[in-house]
């Protein structure tokens, strides 16, 4: 179906793109040596890639030693910052297990579907968040240098919203078909609007005129939007 | 009384009450029928069927109180209940009761009753409640978009119920339709196409199994050939695939959409009539800092009126005024003179008689605080604290698996474990029932025994107080803990409806508490009197010494205790209050010391409450699972006793 000319290209790409991840991991531990990319890398044939990359210019190498040129760096970050905003949504949202997220992440960014607009709006919609799952600096884009100005992230878990606010429910993320029956039964749907009354010992919300008791693992999957009048 | 009339209005009669939990369907029920149903402030009161005969407009009906359901979709036991009495049974008018404050919740409901094809009525109640909170229903409107008749009523006032009952011999059918968007209606259509006739819809029924209803398999089995279910599951998987949303709570959010569309057309705000103190103290007992000292304040009052005036007092002037002074010196010089035989006097009126043991215990000793517990219990339960109590404890209950919805059983299990028992239905998986139903019995004790029990500690100081509390609950929790390991199963999620705090009626509290007495004395008083008569049998052949010599290594070298106690752990097996008596009794002749108080008070507490306690509990949990907890639970009981009295005399505490 897809053109094979093409189709091989990106899978070139793709492999460009997963050496330069290799460097930018190997930079952030200290320094990036030829050497180590090679142990690391898991292409078969790392040589021929690190060949493009030098000869693209993508990086330069000096005494066994890697950097960035000016548009290596610019091409590394986004990779990074896709992979690992890919993580973080794997990991908030729909709770993939750790084991499973570096395959899923993987995936996504080279599936290339994250195109820059849709990478920024996830970093929106996690609330810009600095780093990774597992703790790794994720690069700022366009979308977080608006946000400095802002401030407070679009769309959060229930249990980051302050006692008092009014929120609209956006989305609610659970594996447990019972929980969402159970849930909408009582009117916690997406669209509905909650006012957070404490969090402690249990969360309590009110809802319409109802009032909820409601235990922080619940809390924790239902993803609300802050509203401007609190 | 009448059987045979009643079987005849049954047939085609029947008026079933439905409707969220805790909008008042029970207040309503006996506002109808005159017969009481309890009645109290917090969500999940009913969990059985309750039915009374009900005249209106020249016709005999008999009206069915259904435990409260958010959505005719069961989630736990009782609510299956409810859904089921829709399902299998012939209803010739449903009446849907609904919160006035929040009809769009009541609404989700009636779209389903709509949809079931089923007559039916809407009641707003707590009118009142909606208009201090400035909400004003168009009732004119909202009648005529369901198209049936809406009724405003405010239950604990009585108002609206004249028009209630006018209007139960109409039979409206709802002209409200919803439809769920192509893919789910092409759904429907194949199920419909199965389904066999029945009391509701096709549709109805199509809607349940697409929302996953795993209640409805044994109506299944019992309606549709296997071939059939198969298919039914198969198009259901077909079509869950095509939603990335389980396809119960698609159908649930479109139909809180259209019920929220319905209100917005009918439903005005005005100025809210200022706020009040209960809503204050409502915060204030679930505040994870105020919340405590609001909890004290409860238990404090609790004791001065249970502990205090009902085991001290009213227990004084009871047992030693009315029994000690007056009926049994009367009783025993009546039976000297008329009884010329020393055994039928002895068996009314010697050590083991059934006036001087068995009324004298259960009037004089039980009743006086059973009777204060109700009360207080009665206005706990109206007020709607309990709900909020469940938030403060709920993390504690989370280590044992449960949830703060378990303190509703467990509480109630103060008053009486067997009735409380019967309440863990509103727990939602089998793990959690049966470690609710085993904590009952094992360590929650009941007001019976508990005021008993208070009644001799209080004798003895409050540092045995606190020691035989803290080994119950130590237990409770630990027992709590290591069941909700080992059982295999799921605990669920705790979200509770929190109701506002109110004012408690009192007409409602005397209700609750003479109906609760009642069931009381008919429960307990023959089985005092089938413990007093085996026990004087047993001392007329010899065989208690025999039994006591038997228990001996358990209870004298054991449990460190005189051989006399065994009498009082021999009818506990019966009912652990009246086992608890028997110990009051020894302690009060001065065979007990403090330490041995406390042991032999932790021992028959974690016994189990008694025989009804464990009949219910094979009911409701099964008879392996019953029997189970039996046989842990006894030499459980003594094997803690044990060793408190090792742990005394390894420390050397003197109480």
């Amino acid at each position: 179906m897809m053109d094979y000319k093409r189709s091989r290209d990106q899978f070139e790409e793709d492999r460009i793109d997963e050496v330069l991840e290799t460097i930018w991991m190997l930079r952030e531990e200290g320094e990036a040596r030829k050497d180590d990319v090679r142990k690391r890398s898991e292409d078969p044939n790392v040589e021929q890639v690190l060949t493009i990359v030098e000869s693209e210019q993508l990086v330069i190498t000096d005494k066994g030693c890697l950097s960035f040129s000016p548009h290596g760096e610019k091409r590394a970050e986004s990779v990074i910052r896709r992979h690992r905003l890919a993580e973080r949504l794997l990991s908030e949202v729909f709770e993939i297990e750790e084991k499973q997220l570096e395959d899923h992440a993987c995936e996504l960014e080279h599936t290339h579907v994250l195109s820059e607009v849709v990478v920024d709006s996830i970093c929106t919609f996690l609330g810009h968040p600095p780093t990774c799952p597992h703790g790794k600096a994720i690069p700022g884009g366009e979308c977080c240098k608006k946000f400095s100005n802002e401030l407070k992230p679009l769309v959060v878990p229930l249990t980051e919203l302050h006692i008092g606010g009014d929120a609209r429910i956006v989305f609610i993320s659970s594996k447990y078909h019972a929980r969402l029956d159970r849930l909408s039964s009582l009117g916690i749907v997406p669209g509905s609007i909650i006012r957070l009354h404490q969090k402690q010992p249990t969360y309590l919300i009110k809802i319409g005129e109802t009032e909820l008791a409601l235990d922080r693992e619940l809390a924790k999957e239902i993803f609300v939007k802050k509203m401007q009048h609190g | 009384m009448h059987e045979h009339s009643l079987e005849d209005t049954k047939n085609g009669n029947r008026v079933a009450i439905v409707g969220n939990p805790n909008v008042g369907k029970s207040v309503i029920f006996g506002l109808l029928t005159g017969r009481y149903a309890t009645v109290s402030n917090y969500p999940g009161t009913t969990v059985t069927l309750t039915s009374g005969s009900c005249k209106a407009g020249g016709e005999d009906l008999w009206v069915t109180d259904t435990p409260g359901v958010n959505t005719l979709i069961p989630m736990s036991e009782d609510e299956v209940v409810t859904r089921d009495i829709l399902l299998n049974q012939a209803i010739k008018l449903v009446v849907q009761v609904a919160d006035a404050k929040n009809p769009s919740r009541g609404l989700q409901i009636s779209l389903q009753l709509a949809e079931m094809g089923l007559p039916f009525m809407l009641v707003l109640n707590m009118w009142d409640e909606a208009n201090s909170r400035g909400i004003d229903i168009n009732v004119k409107k909202l009648s005529d978009a369901i198209g049936i008749t809406v009724i405003p009523t405010i239950g604990v006032q009585r108002k609206g119920i004249k028009e209630l009952r006018e209007s139960l011999t109409e039979e409206r059918y709802s002209s409200l339709s919803i439809s769920y968007g192509n893919l789910i209606e092409d759904g429907i259509k194949k199920l419909e196409a199965i389904l066999p006739q029945s009391r509701i819809s096709r549709r109805s029924i199509a809607l349940m199994l697409l929302a996953g209803d795993a209640s409805l398999k044994p109506w299944l089995n019992k309606n549709v050939s296997p071939s059939d279910v198969t298919t039914i599951d198969a198009i259901r998987r077909d079509l869950q695939n095509k939603f990335y949303e389980p396809l119960g709570y698609v159908i649930n959010q479109i139909r809180l959409k259209k019920a929220e569309k319905i209100v917005e057309g009918v439903l005005s705000r005005h100025q809210k009539s200022g706020s009040n103190v209960t809503v204050h103290i409502g915060k204030w007992a679930m505040h994870p800092v105020w919340g405590i000292p609001v909890l004290l304040a409860a238990l404090f009052l609790m004791y001065e009126f249970v502990g205090v005036l009902g085991a001290q007092v009213l227990v004084g002037l009871l047992e030693e005024g009315l029994f000690g002074n007056y009926i049994n010196p009367y009783m025993t010089f009546i039976a000297e003179r008329f009884i010329p035989d020393l055994f039928f006097r002895d068996l009314f009126v010697g050590e083991y008689g059934i006036i001087t043991m068995a009324l004298t215990y259960s009037i004089a000793l039980i009743l006086p605080i059973v009777g204060t517990f109700f009360i207080a219990f009665g206005i706990l339960e109206d007020s709607g604290y309990l709900p909020r109590l469940a938030i403060m404890v709920h993390k504690i209950f989370k280590l044992m698996g449960l949830h703060g919805k378990a303190v509703l059983p467990m509480v109630l299990g103060l008053g009486c474990d067997t009735m409380a028992t019967f309440t863990a239905r509103v727990m939602e998986t089998r793990k959690e029932r049966v470690i609710v139903t085993l904590l009952l019995a094992l360590g929650v004790p009941c007001s019976a025994q508990l005021g008993v029990i208070l009644g001799m500690l209080g004798g003895v100081s409050l540092t045995a107080t606190l020691v035989w509390a803290f080994s119950v609950i130590l237990v409770i929790f630990l027992v709590g803990y290591l069941s909700s390991k080992v059982l295999k199963g799921e605990s669920s999620d705790f979200v509770f409806d929190i109701p506002p705090l109110r004012i408690p009626v009192l007409s409602n509290i005397v209700f609750k508490t003479l109906s609760r007495t009642e069931w009381y004395l008919k429960e307990a008083v023959p089985l005092f009197i089938v413990g007093t008569l085996i026990l004087f049998t047993l001392d007329k052949i010899g065989g208690l010494e025999v039994i006591e010599r038997i228990a001996s290594p358990v209870v004298v070298s054991f449990l460190g205790l005189p051989a006399k106690a065994t009498e009082a752990f021999l009818i506990g097996f019966l009912r652990r209050d009246y086992g608890a008596a028997g110990l009051f009794a020894l302690a009060q002749n001065g065979q007990l010391n403090p330490n041995q108080v406390v042991i032999s008070l932790v021992t028959i507490t974690l016994f189990v409450p008694c025989v009804a306690n464990l009949l219910v509990m094979i009911k409701e949990r099964g008879l392996k699972t019953g029997l189970a907890i039996v046989a842990f639970i006894f030499p459980f009981a003594f094997l803690v006793g044990g060793v408190l009295n090792f742990v005394f005399n390894l420390l050397g505490i003197k109480l």
